[in-house]
């Protein structure tokens, strides 16, 4: 086995169903961070829209992000949910170093990226990409381009 | 499983997959083949195709249906349930007996209390005692359980805990005492995953003394969830020695309110309903909305809410209840729908899933009184919110016991534990439908056990010993393992006892009722303050019908104390 298909198989392995890796991009690759979905406030403990989907406030904990200035005219990180085919991007809430807690996650499948930006208000994004992982159900695909069957030797 | 095994497992499956694409060129959709072309009984989803590993398999249990032979038309057709008022000190004679039910137009021999599923609706004032005379007239021992009723522990009906199972032709005295305003259900606590679908429950509603208990309302209805597996005009028979689909459970593809299959009503426009909702189903959880009615959740299994919350729709696992308010603002049709996102597993998609339930026709004449400004208000429970301020002292202390949920699998087919072993790469923190009905139909509980495990002791199951004084006030934690075989989330009931969620994943809940069912999401972790107020010996068991069946189940004594308030 490949040590690239190892590390896959690992972090199956070794993360929960509410669990995110974020990995750096080469605009600051000291950057570290994670995610982790939290079922949002619910009486019923679990929560979901009308058609199901769950319903998630998202914590980030983050470390090593640079100062925002250092990297360009930005002012701050804010977090994204993204859709798999990238044709829809919704604000969820800024980033610092630390634990914030941002929200609310509705998408089946999604991916969550932090960029660095000027307006960190803003409902698009314009600055690069710091930060960015796909949501647990992303592990769920077809067998045929599953990650564990590639770079399997 | 090592990561080179769990490889070469996935390796050798895909490997089996693309030979089941050459070998097997047409639909395996079961409902649109004939009875004898099947080589596997089991309805699966369309588009989805049977693993080759598992074709010609069966469950190795005898098939086993209510009747045994006897022919339905010879039995009473099962009735709608009925209302019956008891006071304090009243008796009841409560029959489980065999009736005649349809499904999808073919008559079934089923089982009934007194004749009608659901059972009657016991109705009482809280604080009241009853007397009720069971009467086993099926054809399997069974017992009756007081669901979410702090009773004496000996009327409990847990056979093998609180009293022997009443045989056939066989009866029992119970004496149930009401300490609780709301809804509760009975069953039997035999077999649950065969007398449970099978027609073997009813409800409780406990009435307060409080006139203004519940916001006034101009119509009140309770509502049981149910589902029955099919395929074509059978019934999936069950296993004699122990259930089958231990896996995941009995999700059924026909879907009951109150045990029909068209459950309908008519209200006035501008009606608000109170719905006492009770999920009665062996494994399904539903996500159930009314058409787009706003729904308002004002109570659980055995209090009120601290407050009232507009929700967009109500989650609810099996065996618990919730009570909401529902205002039909304007003629027309509202839908009851269960909307769930299912999941392929096979070809890694989520798939929206919807389920018409029932039917409100909302007619044009205006309801008298409006009560939708009262509907409006979200109200404030002061005195819930009271009471649980004496336990708040507790919330934070470290858990006195930790549980950890999983299974041990032993003997299942070759193509599922290769499946598995692949599949679980990603695993839903609920399970809204049955993504593997072939590997859940041919799991039986002697291939799976499910587990309660003492995370101090190592314990499992019945052989944890677990003791606490009458009066404790004992902090539980639970953590679904997301790493086991087959993660699936579990609805945990303790018996006897009512019991307090105050986080989720270490986020304390904002809002409390006191629970005996809580469902915990795969990889979750809930914490339970337990109020150990009711002296005996209570079930602690997943309401899963078939885990309950594969051993996960556990005991809390609750040893007396002389002097010591009780319920």
């Amino acid at each position: 086995m490949s040590p690239r298909a190892l590390a896959l198989v690992l972090v199956a392995a070794l993360t929960g169903p509410f669990d995110i890796e974020l990995f750096p991009t080469s605009t600051a690759p000291a950057v570290e961070g994670a995610a982790r979905l939290v079922y949002a406030a619910s009486p019923f403990g679990i929560a979901t829209t009308v058609d199901g989907r769950s319903r998630y406030d998202v914590q980030i904990t983050a470390s090593h992000l640079p100062p925002p200035r250092s990297l360009g005219s930005y002012s701050g990180y804010v977090a994204w949910e993204v859709a798999t085919d990238l044709s829809a991007w919704r604000r969820l809430g800024t980033v610092r170093n630390g634990r914030s807690t941002v929200g609310s996650i509705t998408l089946n499948k999604f991916l969550l990226v932090v960029t660095v930006e000027e307006d960190t208000l803003g409902n698009s994004h314009v600055g690069p990409v710091i930060l960015r992982g796909n949501s647990p159900s992303g592990w769920l695909q077809s067998f045929i381009t599953h990650p564990l069957f590639r770079n399997a030797n | 499983m090592d990561v080179g095994s769990r490889l070469a497992a996935a390796l050798l499956l895909a490997s089996m997959a693309s030979g089941a694409a050459a070998q097997m060129p047409m639909s395996h959709d079961m409902d649109q083949m004939s009875m004898g072309e099947m080589a596997m009984p089991i309805p699966m989803p369309k588009g989805m195709k049977m693993l080759p590993g598992l074709v010609g398999l069966t469950p190795p249990v005898t098939a086993f249906m209510p009747g045994n032979g006897v022919d339905p038309m010879t039995l009473p057709a099962a009735r709608p349930s009925t209302v019956r008022r008891l006071a304090d000190g009243d008796t009841l004679d409560l029959t489980a007996m065999l009736v005649r039910r349809m499904v999808r137009g073919r008559a079934f021999v089923m089982y009934g209390f007194n004749g009608q599923v659901p059972g009657p609706l016991i109705r009482v004032p809280q604080d009241a005692t009853i007397t009720v005379r069971f009467h086993n007239r099926i054809d399997l021992p069974s017992s009756v359980h007081w669901h979410g009723v702090r009773l004496d522990n000996r009327f409990d009906g847990v056979p093998g805990t609180t009293q022997a199972p009443v045989p056939l032709g066989g009866d029992f005295v119970y004496r149930v005492h009401f300490p609780d305003a709301g809804i509760y259900w009975y069953h039997p606590h035999v077999r649950e995953d065969i007398e449970q679908p099978m027609g073997l429950f009813g409800n409780m509603l406990v009435d307060s003394p409080d006139s203004g208990y519940y916001s006034r309302v101009n119509r009140e209805e309770v509502l049981v969830l149910d589902d029955l597996l099919a395929n074509g005009d059978s019934l999936i028979p069950f296993g004699r020695e122990g259930p089958d689909f231990a896996l995941m459970g009995r999700l059924g593809n026909v879907q009951l309110v109150n045990g029909e299959p068209d459950y309908a009503t008519h209200v006035p426009a501008g009606s608000v309903v109170r719905f006492f909702l009770t999920n009665v189903a062996s494994s399904r959880t539903y996500n159930l909305s009314f058409g787009g009615a706003p729904i308002k959740v004002v109570a659980s299994d055995v209090s009120r809410f601290e407050h009232e919350e507009m929700v967009p729709s109500v989650v609810l696992a099996p065996a618990e209840r919730y009570v909401v308010e529902v205002c039909f603002p304007a003629a027309g049709r509202y839908s009851i729908v269960n909307a769930v996102q299912a999941i392929n597993h096979y070809v890694g998609e989520f798939d929206a899933e919807v389920d018409t339930l029932g039917t409100i026709v909302v007619d044009p004449a205006p309801a008298r009184p409006d009560y939708a400004g009262e509907f409006a208000t979200l109200r404030t429970n002061a005195a819930v919110a009271r009471e649980i301020d004496h336990y708040r002292q507790w919330f934070d202390r470290p858990p006195d016991r930790i549980f950890r949920l999983t299974v041990r699998p032993q003997g299942l087919p070759l193509a599922t534990v290769q499946f598995m072993s692949i599949d679980t790469a990603y695993y839903a923190p609920v399970e809204w439908t049955d993504g593997m009905p072939e590997m859940n139909w041919l799991s039986t509980s002697k291939q799976v056990t499910w587990i309660i495990r003492d995370s101090t002791t190592g314990r499992e199951n019945m052989a944890i010993d677990w003791h606490v004084p009458q009066g404790s006030v004992v902090k539980l934690r639970i953590f679904n393992d997301p790493k086991s075989f087959h993660p699936m989330q579990h609805p945990i009931h303790l018996h006897g006892q009512r019991m307090l969620v105050v986080a989720r994943d270490g986020v304390p809940a904002p809002n409390l009722a006191w629970k005996d069912t809580v469902v915990i999401p795969v990889g979750s972790t809930v914490d339970l303050l337990i109020d150990a107020s009711n002296p005996g010996d209570w079930m602690l068991h997943c309401h899963i019908a078939e885990h309950l069946g594969s051993g996960m189940m556990t005991v809390l004594h609750v040893d007396p104390v002389s002097g010591a308030p009780r319920p």
